[in-house]
């Protein structure tokens, strides 16, 4: 899954064929139905939903943009700003809450500034709050890092060493043109 | 392959029981991984390979099977071995590293006692206890979790040689559209979604509305911060609640059946689809079903993580690709829903307990349970308790019975200080009241809710009025703003709660939350407004001298507060 694929490199290619193979209204009514399907397909393509791919989808199934940025606005699963390089879901369940997510959840807008669906000012982490529930409470506080690595009993020290490990990764793979992280 | 009439699918099925049986019999060792998001979470996936490697290399005869969840979250991942002549042995806690002990063991004939969590059957075996008897499992009731954990959830074939699809065919050939609704009724399977709505007078006023096409839809959103048990189910079982919903269609005599999954249960998605697809190959969805001349077709829809789509009418504009915003009512679902149409709306459980009611009769289903609330019912617990997982109890069980047998109790180091009820709608019982049958009537009467059967507990050091301010938030992001009573009145209730935990509670300040509460209670249009308030009352009437001390005093006694906080100092992120 990439991640963060800048505005003006989408290739919207692999959409076009997901929605050709898979997805093929009978009637404006199906149309309707499948928008919320796409998006999804979009956003585990790219990591969100670019412009780029609304106007896709809008034109595939023969609804309006406006449409589709109506439901990306009001689902919370939904990105419509490029990610950074790594996206975490933490879960916000009770059962996290109880095992202490909070501290995290504070921690986050505290140190780094950053609420749900925002990224780290230095582009490493994009953080979204999950409300409901990952379903891994034995592991509760609980994250999900790139959609399939489990961090689980997450406290704040642990979370900043995971985040030194992400940073770390980053400027390793950055190192020949430096002049760029500031 | 396509089963075109009832003998073929009764010969389908009797070959699927013979290569079932034959599958354990023999000089092979068959042994099931249990594949699932949480047992995946926990390293499942890296047991499944070093397995493969260590197998391999043993030179045992061996064959690998992927199965469902079983609802012990606290033994994940597990495996089931089936040796030569030997009945099946589930290990717990089987991380990669343990896979070279385990399978050295194995080639001894060596079964290590302390890995082990029980053996199928009544008997114990090699010192290895019955897993029946093991405390998370006695008190249980599964039906619904029958096969949970026994077989693969992406095989139609193991499914149907467990007695899958039966129901369907009883229904689809023997029975009238009639005679299914009377047998539902009879039952009074309620609805598991929270409301305890009884399912077949709603199937009935279904049929009775003339107005085409009509539609049948599922409830798996499951978007409370506490529950987990539709997606484990369809983890573990997806074609069990296909073939109820497939019923449903039967009764309502509609070709149209829709399940409404939430976004975030990747894997119960990809497995419903799976089962789906799978149905359509063996021609048991899809048009002129069995010879009948019937159709039916399901169409899987996914959510984008809204906690309000679990509501029936914003899930219903949820699958017609609006925003999920609940409506006014009347109309009924039953008489205006998807796109307009006559609709019936279950939660996954209730479609979940349909097979075995057709199979068996109503009267049997409603033999099980208390005099008003019938069957079993999966519950989930989640915090410091020994044993996390989903269980099934008859309705009725005791609650306390559940909290400190099937569960444990407290965990190892952790003081139990009372269970939040009914997801993020209710308040919570203390320790003290927990003597109280798990069904609708006896948690309302106790002021509790049964809601859709997701606890809490929480221990000593959370602070009550914390947590109730967690809940309000919850309800608060989650409100879709169509309302002003909801946007804004729990808005106003979260100020409020904020200024207790920062030590500066407005005069009367318990009389402010209860009028505030009072409106958004009385004025809100759906259920999520009219139930927001309710923890945060609820921790009120259960705690009130935690309560009292940060009204009165302006101090935490938990110290969790903002209040007996030290000052927060602000360190932005390092330059580098």
């Amino acid at each position: 899954m990439a991640h963060g694929a800048p505005a003006s490199e989408i290739d919207l290619q692999p959409l076009r064929t997901i929605l050709e193979d898979r997805y093929n209204p009978e009637n404006y009514q199906d149309s309707l139905e499948l928008i919320v399907q796409a998006c999804q397909e979009a956003q585990h393509l790219y990591g969100y939903v670019p412009k780029a791919a609304t106007e896709a989808i809008a034109e595939h199934l023969g609804v309006s943009t406006n449409r589709i940025f109506g439901l990306l606005t009001f689902y919370a699963d939904f990105l419509t700003d490029e990610p950074g390089e790594h996206t975490m879901l933490l879960c916000h369940g009770t059962a996290c809450y109880v095992g202490g997510s909070q501290k995290l959840v504070d921690h986050l807008d505290l140190r780094y500034d950053v609420t749900s669906g925002k990224t780290t000012r230095d582009g490493t982490l994009t953080v979204q709050i999950v409300n409901g529930c990952l379903g891994v409470c034995d592991l509760a506080p609980v994250a999900q890092l790139d959609h399939h690595d489990y961090c689980g009993h997450l406290t704040v020290e642990s979370f900043e060493g995971l985040m030194d490990t992400l940073r770390s990764e980053s400027k390793a793979a950055t190192v020949e043109d430096s002049d760029e992280t500031d | 392959m396509r089963l075109t009439n009832q003998e073929a699918f009764e010969k389908y099925a009797s070959e699927a029981q013979e290569r079932w049986t034959s599958k354990f019999g023999g000089d092979r060792w068959v042994i099931n991984v249990g594949i699932s998001e949480c047992s995946k979470a926990k390293g499942a996936l890296d047991t499944w390979s070093n397995l493969q490697l260590h197998l391999d290399n043993s030179g045992l005869d061996y064959e690998l099977h992927q199965v469902g969840c079983a609802g012990w979250c606290f033994a994940e991942p597990f495996i089931e071995v089936f040796a030569p002549d030997s009945p099946g042995i589930v290990f717990q806690n089987v991380v990669t590293d343990l896979v070279p002990e385990l399978v050295q063991a194995f080639k001894t004939g060596d079964f290590p006692v302390e890995h082990a969590m029980g053996v199928r059957g009544d008997e114990s075996f090699k010192g290895i206890a019955p897993l029946n008897e093991h405390p998370f499992l006695k008190g249980q009731h599964r039906l619904l979790f029958k096969r949970a954990g026994e077989i693969d959830p992406d095989s139609i074939e193991e499914y149907i040689a467990n007695g899958g699809y039966a129901g369907f065919v009883k229904a689809l050939l023997q029975m009238t559209p009639e005679e299914i609704v009377h047998e539902v009724k009879e039952s009074n399977v309620r609805g598991r979604g929270g409301a305890g709505f009884p399912a077949g007078i709603k199937w009935e006023s279904g049929r009775r509305t003339q107005a085409w096409p009509k539609y049948v839809v599922a409830n798996s959103h499951e978007g409370e911060p506490n529950v987990f048990k539709d997606r484990r189910l369809i983890e573990s079982d997806p074609h069990l609640v296909l073939e109820g919903l497939m019923i449903a269609c039967v009764a309502l005599e509609t070709p149209h059946g829709y399940n409404y999954i939430g976004g975030e249960h990747v894997l119960a998605l990809a497995r419903f689809q799976h089962a789906v697809d799978q149905a359509y190959e063996l021609g048991l969805l899809g048009d002129n079903v069995l010879g009948t001349g019937k159709s039916f077709h399901m169409r899987v829809r996914s959510g984008g993580g809204a906690y309000i789509c679990g509501e029936g009418s914003a899930l219903m504009y949820a699958i017609m690709g609006e925003r999920g915003q609940p409506r006014t009512k009347p109309p009924r679902s039953v008489e205006e829903g998807v796109w307009r149409r006559p609709t019936v709306l279950n939660n996954t459980e209730t479609y979940a307990a349909v097979p075995s009611i057709i199979n068996n009769g109503g009267s049997w289903y409603a033999s099980i349970g208390t005099e008003q609330s019938k069957g079993t019912k999966l519950v989930t617990i989640q915090g410091p308790v020994a044993r996390i997982g989903v269980a099934e109890v008859d309705m009725g069980y005791s609650l306390r019975s559940l909290i400190e047998d099937i569960y444990g109790g407290a965990k190892e180091g952790y003081t139990l200080k009372g269970i939040q009820m009914g997801g993020v709608s209710a308040g919570p019982l203390r320790m003290d009241q927990l003597d109280v049958g798990i069904d609708f009537e006896s948690l309302e009467e106790v002021g509790a809710m049964l809601g859709s059967g997701g606890f809490v507990a929480f221990d000593e050091s959370i602070c009550a009025v914390d947590f109730a301010r967690y809940l309000t938030q919850f309800n608060r992001y989650e409100s879709c703003a169509k309302c002003t009573p909801c946007r804004l009145g729990n808005k106003a209730l979260l100020e409020i709660v904020d200024k207790v935990r920062n030590g500066q509670s407005p005069n009367e300040v318990a009389a402010l939350i209860e009028a505030t509460s009072e409106n958004i209670i009385d004025l809100s249009l759906c259920g999520l407004g009219q139930v927001a308030p309710m923890p945060l009352l609820g921790m009120m009437k259960a705690f009130p001298d935690e309560f009292e001390a940060h009204f009165r005093d302006g101090t935490c006694p938990q110290g969790q507060c903002p209040v007996s906080q030290p000052k927060l100092r602000l360190e932005p992120v390092a330059a580098d």
